[in-house]
């Protein structure tokens, strides 16, 4: 376990040294990020400016959940993202071999190469509107609420993360799914929307089947207004369901794989 | 002249042929768009609810905005032109264009347009299967006029967006990477192109300035026109700021390749 630690400390190390060896780059993607985030906050604000509610959300609050949203994507983002979506170009290629022969689970090996500065860097952009919600609502959340609303964020980045595993395996089966790893973002869009919203089958796809919704939606009505315990069960049952089905993926995928010839 | 079309008429055939091999990559494209269509619906319903209009739009209008958009996207969006122009500097293949008769400006315009030629008819395919669940909505203004303005507006915003890729693909010249550039200037495409809200949804200041940008004109401007979200007078006049950014924007491109050129160096056989 400390080793893996140890393994884990040296691959961020090796990407801050790496980050600051590319400045101008690092700049430049923390930019694209923050300007990202910027579209999302604008056009909360352009609806806000013709209408009260969104499915019963005030502005603020649907600032709350957007912001929720940004933390979870860019933890995922700065985390695993690169290295999972490297994954599967690697299977591609063949130059997944050199995983297998690390002295590790491949699994954690794969998943933990790298991190993106760029990105950590502005999950402090999206706390910093997570805080500037709460403090426009009048919102004085207790610690517990707080560690709650943290245990959550930590749900949503591993079913984020699970799903992204899931995708990027895809690759074990097939050789022409290039980009099917951007489908993430497409479902991911959906957690910028409250859970009311939702009606009809597109909530049983979105709100029941897929994760998606409830990720941000349950850290965010913590802060809006209380824990909720069936909203703690639901977290952690689907936190534990999502993973376990992307890691049976990837195992099953690694079964078949068989390398590729040059 | 005849020989010059005739030329062309060969690369939009090549460009034909080696775009249907990317047929799953645009299905695939065209799928994830729908996905995206349906939160786009999901996220306006909820706005209009208690509400009539927005903007002095109904929510179906609202709606038939964001479908026009998604059709007129694979029809004359910029995909990934900007990376293959780059790529082709890159690996010293635009040498073969230096000492042919042939304008790579032009040549890869043809294939722009052949390409979206075959990625805006697969587009349609998923579009019509979706059609009983969203065709409810639809609602199209009856004014011939607006395809008479809107079909030609809809060319130069193609133009629009083909030349501002070219134009990020010639920073190749300067720069070794280009990505961060366009990612970070598609942030502002998507937002002031229209594509995240109606334009004319901004407060009314902002919406003004934003018709002098080229970004009004690469999508948002056509799809308001065939939608009805604005009158003939500014369309009409629209059409002339648009004719604008487009020459604009050629001379632009055209400077980059010349000046591009002289940093240039051929490496290789």
């Amino acid at each position: 376990m400390l080793n893996y630690l140890k393994i884990w400390l040296a691959s961020m190390r090796y990407s801050v040294v790496r980050s600051m060896m590319f400045r101008g780059d690092f700049i430049m993607w923390s930019l694209v990020e923050l300007f990202w985030m910027g579209v999302s906050v604008a056009a909360i604000a352009v609806i806000y400016q013709h209408t009260d509610s969104i499915a019963g959300w005030t502005q603020y609050e649907m600032l709350l959940l957007i912001g929720t949203s940004m933390l979870i994507q860019r933890l995922l983002m700065g985390m695993f993202w690169s290295n999972l979506f490297e994954m599967g170009r690697n299977i591609r290629t063949g130059n997944f071999d050199f995983f297998l022969a690390q002295p590790g689970h491949p699994l954690f090996m794969v998943s933990t190469r790298k991190i993106d500065l760029d990105s950590l860097l502005n999950t402090v952009v999206a706390l910093a509107i997570v805080i500037f919600a709460v403090r426009k609502l009048g919102l004085d959340p207790s610690l517990g609420d707080l560690t709650i609303y943290a245990l959550f964020v930590g749900c949503g980045l591993i079913i984020s993360y699970a799903i992204v595993l899931l995708l990027a395996s895809v690759s074990f089966w097939t050789i022409g799914t290039q980009g099917v790893e951007g489908g993430y973002f497409t479902l991911y869009e959906f957690s910028r929307l409250p859970k009311q919203a939702f009606s009809g089958v597109a909530n049983i796809v979105f709100v029941w089947i897929l994760p998606m919704v409830v990720i941000s939606n349950a850290p965010a009505r913590v802060l809006i207004s209380g824990l909720s315990w069936s909203d703690t069960l639901w977290m952690l049952g689907t936190t534990v369901i999502w993973l376990a089905i992307g890691i049976s993926v990837f195992s099953r995928g690694i079964k078949r794989y068989s390398s590729a010839s040059s | 002249m005849r020989l010059l079309l005739a030329k062309y008429r060969h690369v939009f055939n090549v460009g034909l042929q080696s775009n249907i091999v990317y047929r799953w990559n645009f299905a695939m494209r065209a799928v994830f768009s729908l996905i995206h269509l349906a939160f786009v619906f999901i996220l306006w319903s909820a706005a209009y609810r208690g509400e009539t209009e927005i903007g002095g739009f109904s929510l179906d209008q609202t709606l038939t905005y964001f479908v026009t958009l998604l059709v007129l996207q694979f029809f004359i969006g910029a995909f990934s032109e900007d990376y293959e122009i780059s790529e082709e500097i890159r690996s010293g293949l635009i040498n073969q264009f230096l000492t042919k008769p042939i304008n790579y400006f032009v040549y890869r315009f043809t294939i722009f347009v052949s390409a979206r030629l075959v990625s805006g008819l697969l587009a349609l395919v998923p579009l019509t299967l979706a059609l009983p669940l969203i065709g409810d909505y639809l609602t199209f203004p009856d004014e011939v006029w607006r395809l008479v303005l809107g079909l030609p507006a809809a060319f130069m915003s193609a133009m629009i967006q083909f030349t501002i890729a070219y134009i990020f693909g010639m920073l190749t010249f300067w720069f070794l990477e280009i990505q961060s550039f366009v990612i970070l200037s598609m942030t502002i495409e998507t937002l002031l192109g229209g594509q995240v809200f109606p334009l004319d949804l901004l407060p009314d200041t902002i919406y003004r300035i934003s018709q002098f940008l080229p970004y009004y004109y690469q999508m948002y401007f056509p799809a308001a026109i065939l939608t009805g979200r604005i009158d003939y007078s500014s369309a009409s006049q629209g059409l002339l700021i648009q004719a604008f950014w487009v020459v604009a924007l050629l001379v632009i491109a055209q400077v980059l390749w010349r000046r591009g050129l002289h940093q240039h160096t051929a490496v290789g056989g």
